[in-house]
């Protein structure tokens, strides 16, 4: 137990104390900040003022069609959910348009708005003659291709005004059509242990996304780093040392819990970061406001975190010991981010309907539970003799994990050169006894 | 001595017979280990009695590493039996044991002196103490300077320094050293020789492997020739060398050569130019030699010379067949 204590301290201590642990820590953060707005702010920077001309049979028709295409987007009515609450000030980030009218639609006019679109002069034009409503069919010309969010925008713009215009030449006034065109909404309403639960189940996927992202960063940083630790011990011989005065299972367990206790240190110092930081700008956004997680999804978190962390930290610990170099390390690397994607596969599957028979015996497999355990766990609550028996069956893999690569660590560090192959190792694990 | 017996406690024997008359620090009798195929310990048997230095000699790819490795109890013998301080092999040993591994190793990124504290730690010492002993100890090998640079920072000859002081800080009852002197500096491998006979003398039991027989002979009170993972030679050194001794006669002599063709005195003559040495046949008496040459030349110099160990060795493994019976123990 001392020198289980005395290993977790050094491993802990001599990564933490490096500049190299500061730096990302602290910088981390930022880029990650930077790659997520970024492409956001990009898009922004294409929304200058577009200046376009309307080309209709009438000009009161091209009136109408400007005053559509100026007015906000929740007018246009057919738009889905994305728009549920434009009535909240919202930034609107949508290009505005300088509109031209245009009630000439000759061949002769089309050549004249081609060359000005060749020449710059204008970003684009909309051809709305008669003929072309007629036959449904209407082009919108410009030099850069068209967005597909600008395109379904324009679309169901054109085609409100369309079908009134259509209306209108039936007999139908403005009003009627109102009522006749009122669209339908469909509210998302989940029972949730008893009670009903609005929201679309965006936000339970954000919760469980969150949970897949922080695990497999954790793993692909940290599980590596306890390999290269084994393997450092390998080349540097010191292995031979250290055995001679604690046992194979005491340094394991000391590396995976001290380098475990690095990433967490590092993933603690980034959530606070993050809600210092993060909490007053997502409070804004709206989409985040509705996500209240509840205590026991957090703490459902945090036990299947650190038990999934734990699980893949050993396996990479095993392809330390039985390996010789990092590069041979990393080919076999494949057979533990395969449970791991594996796992991120079947997230859609369960959240869509976590209590198929198929998805709770998924769940209780120790290398997918983590992530889909945990996502069952956060779309609705499972039986509790279900989490119970995955909690054992998760628990008792990490242990048997360790013991095993306890005896392959001890035996595969005292032997170097060629990577054993498969009898040789169940013949270590034999003889590994002590 | 119990090890001389045939190999049948080989497969299951539990402690018993081995260790009941067991008397040494450490004691192995038939002890065996394979590699796949490779016959890397073959049924060794050596007893090392307290407060003694014993080398381990033999050349490289003998089975040194792996029967100091069985010792310690990093691996485990296929067959055989280990024990010390007269009972089996049991982690809580291990504390009593103080160990260099020929391939050296350390953390290189940790201070030199935290370094030591956590291999005394790891033994058993608690902090202060182990601090306290390892900055006396850098001091005695004039690493005091360098106790707060980096492992990697040193030198490969300091670094060895520091791995012997990681291997004795727990001041352990035995003390096992695979090559220690491997890599020193001269004026480095007298300290340490000093060191090593200073902790014989405390009463210490010291094991150490080397393929440097001059080394050994300075040190060792005895050793275990090993060739082939066998034992070639074990036991006292001088008992050994008086064993084979006495047979080579170094002659410097002016006239009548003849003499050395006596082959009922001479087994063999090495011809040096200024002087002769002459391999005595087995059972010639020094003396009738003596006469024979003097009778017919004029001698300046007749030495019964000791053989050293690296004879003795070359000699031993270069006919196994011939050396066999004797490799079980030196009946002496």
């Amino acid at each position: 137990m001392r020198n289980m204590w005395l290993i977790i301290r050094r491993e802990y201590l001599e990564r933490v104390r490096t500049r190299s642990f500061l730096i990302l820590t602290l910088l981390l953060p930022g880029i990650m900040t930077v790659v997520m707005l970024l492409p956001g702010k990009l898009i922004n920077m294409g929304g200058k003022v577009q200046h376009l001309v309307v080309v209709t049979s009438t000009p009161q028709f091209g009136e109408t069609v400007r005053q559509r295409l100026l007015s906000p987007v929740g007018d246009t009515g057919d738009d889905d959910e994305a728009n549920e609450d434009t009535s909240a000030a919202k930034p609107n980030p949508e290009p505005e348009y300088i509109i031209d009218l245009d009630a000439n639609p000759t061949e002769v006019e089309r050549a004249v708005l081609r060359d000005k679109v060749t020449s710059q002069a204008i970003d684009g034009y909309l051809w709305l003659s008669d003929d072309a409503i007629a036959s449904g069919k209407v082009t919108w010309t410009s030099r850069n291709m068209i967005s597909f969010g600008e395109r379904s925008r324009l679309s169901a713009s054109l085609n409100r005004i369309i079908q009134y215009e259509r209306l209108a030449k039936n007999g139908v006034t403005a009003a009627q059509a109102d009522g006749l065109l009122k669209p339908v909404k469909i509210e998302a309403v989940r029972m949730e242990r008893g009670r009903e639960a609005k929201g679309s189940g965006g936000g339970k996927f954000l919760e469980v996304a969150v949970m897949v992202m922080l695990l497999y960063m954790a793993v692909l940083l940290y599980g590596i780093s306890v390999m290269r630790s084994v393997l450092e011990e390998k080349n540097s011989r010191i292995m031979e040392v250290l055995l001679s005065s604690a046992s194979s299972t005491e340094l394991m367990t000391g590396k995976l819990l001290g380098v475990g206790a690095v990433g967490l240190t590092q993933i603690l110092v980034w959530a606070v970061m993050g809600i210092v930081f993060a909490l007053p700008a997502m409070a804004m956004q709206p989409s985040f406001s509705d996500l209240q997680i509840p205590p026991g999804v957090l703490v459902a978190f945090a036990v299947f975190f650190l038990l999934g962390y734990l699980l893949y930290s050993t396996m990479y610990a095993a392809i330390g010991a039985i390996t010789t170099t990092e590069q041979e390390g990393q080919q076999l690397q494949f057979f533990i981010i395969i449970p791991l994607v594996l796992s991120v596969f079947m997230l859609a599957p369960v959240v869509r309907n976590p209590d198929a028979p198929a998805m709770v015996w998924v769940s209780m497999v120790p290398f997918f539970a983590p992530v889909v355990m945990y996502a069952r766990i956060v779309v609705q609550t499972p039986p509790v003799w279900q989490i119970v028996l995955c909690l054992l069956l998760l628990i008792g893999t990490i242990a048997g994990i360790m013991v095993l690569c306890a005896r392959i660590y001890r035996i595969g560090v005292l032997i170097y050169g060629k990577r054993p192959n498969l009898p040789e190792i169940l013949k270590w694990l034999k003889y590994a006894k002590a | 001595m119990a090890s001389i017996e045939p190999p049948i406690m080989r497969s299951t024997s539990p402690a018993g017979t081995g260790t009941a008359t067991a008397a040494g620090t450490v004691e192995l009798s038939v002890v065996r280990k394979c590699y796949g195929d490779f016959v890397a310990v073959d049924d060794l048997s050596i007893s090392i009695q307290p407060g003694r230095i014993y080398g381990l000699l033999g050349p490289n790819g003998a089975g040194k590493t792996s029967t100091l490795r069985m010792i310690i109890g990093i691996i485990v013998p296929d067959s055989g039996q280990v024990s010390v301080f007269g009972e089996p092999l049991r982690r809580a040993h291990m504390d009593q044991f103080g160990y260099l591994p020929e391939e050296r190793g350390l953390y290189k990124k940790m201070k030199v002196l935290e370094h030591l504290v956590l291999l005394a730690q790891l033994k058993g010492l608690s902090g202060a103490e182990a601090h306290k002993r390892a900055q006396s100890w850098c001091e005695r090998f004039e690493l005091t300077a360098w106790t707060g640079k980096k492992v990697e920072e040193l030198s490969k000859g300091m670094q060895q320094k520091v791995q012997f002081i990681g291997a004795i800080l727990h001041d352990p009852k035995l003390i096992i050293m695979d090559e220690p002197f491997s890599g020193l500096d001269p004026a480095s491998a007298v300290s340490l020789k000093d060191v090593l006979l200073e902790l014989a003398k405390s009463g210490k039991t010291i094991l150490l492997s080397t393929h440097r027989m001059d080394q050994a002979e300075k040190l060792c009170h005895s050793i275990c020739l090993v060739n082939h993972g066998r034992a070639v030679l074990e036991g006292d050194l001088n008992q050994i060398k008086a064993r084979y001794g006495m047979c080579n006669v170094q002659i410097k002599y002016d006239g009548d050569a003849r003499f050395l063709q006596e082959t009922r005195l001479v087994q063999s003559f090495n011809d040096y130019g200024n002087h002769v040495e002459v391999r005595l046949a087995p059972g010639a008496d020094t003396q009738e030699l003596l006469k024979l040459a003097s009778a017919g030349a004029r001698l300046s110099k007749f030495e019964v010379m000791e053989p050293s160990l690296e004879e003795i060795f070359i000699d031993a493994v270069s006919k196994p067949a011939v050396s066999k019976p004797a490799a079980g123990k030196p009946n002496a």
